[in-house]
């Protein structure tokens, strides 16, 4: 199986996710991901954005658009051969769910 | 309303029930119906060019998921209509087979409204951009196999 050149960049994608998320605050308070297959079977990187719950109601348009933006402008997923895939939670959903895969 | 602005409708209309606690039935519909009103979108697009009408309804059969997944993944274009397009493509298609098939994955209303709100982006950008060479070009790739 073909890994994608992101197998050996996962310390520079941390570190940018991190930079992205201190950037984005406030109507970003955390993002996590993980790299992995899609259903298709091509590789992959699985945002998981949670958003504040100002950020969540009618800007929610607008703020998913600028952070789409921004990662596939700073991660640069698509050179690293990876698809992006990203999901947005409000901290109010998230503090109903306590999903640990959003800690 | 053609079929693909019925199911942008209703996936809208889903998205909205139940009002303090949605139901993930409810969401996981709204996601399925967001995707194949692109699915849709796209196929009647493509198949409209053909002139002899009572064959549109066969030839829309040719049109296969994973194969146009893979063509609007491996999409390049400086038109950001038409990139947007397909990156909503393979971002619905995804997320549309987790929500069919993964009993295991929630789905919260923001998550929902976001891509049903992306999908409503796509339709825009595929009304100004459809018209173009490149949109046309990129309508057959979606279902004649690629030249090897």
């Amino acid at each position: 199986m073909l890994m994608p050149v992101a197998v050996t960049q996962q310390e520079t994608i941390e570190e940018e996710v991190r930079a992205l998320e201190e950037e984005l605050k406030p109507d970003v308070v955390r993002i996590r991901y993980d790299i992995g297959q899609d259903w298709t079977g091509d590789w992959s990187i699985f945002f998981r954005i949670l958003l504040s719950d100002r950020a969540s109601g009618r800007r929610l348009g607008r703020v998913a658009r600028n952070v789409r933006e921004v990662i596939k402008q700073r991660i640069r997923p698509k050179e690293l051969g990876l698809i992006p895939y990203c999901s947005f939670r409000s901290e109010s959903e998230q503090s109903e769910l306590k999903d640990p895969a959003w800690m | 309303m053609p079929y693909h602005d019925d199911l942008l409708a209703q996936a809208g209309h889903l998205a909205q029930l139940d009002r303090t606690r949605p139901k993930q039935v409810n969401l996981r519909r709204a996601i399925s119906a967001a995707y194949y009103a692109m699915f849709h979108l796209l196929i009647a697009s493509a198949v409209n060019n053909w002139r002899i009408e009572r064959q549109r309804a066969d030839l829309s059969r040719a049109f296969e998921h994973k194969k146009m997944k893979g063509v609007c993944n491996n999409l390049v274009s400086r038109n950001a209509d038409l990139a947007m397009v397909a990156e909503t493509f393979v971002v619905l298609q995804q997320n549309r087979h987790r929500a069919d098939y993964d009993n295991a994955r929630v789905w919260t209303r923001v998550e929902v409204r976001d891509h049903i709100r992306s999908v409503k982006d796509a339709f825009a950008a595929w009304g100004r951009v459809r018209s173009q060479p490149q949109a046309q070009d990129f309508l057959l790739s979606l279902f004649v196999p690629e030249r090897r």
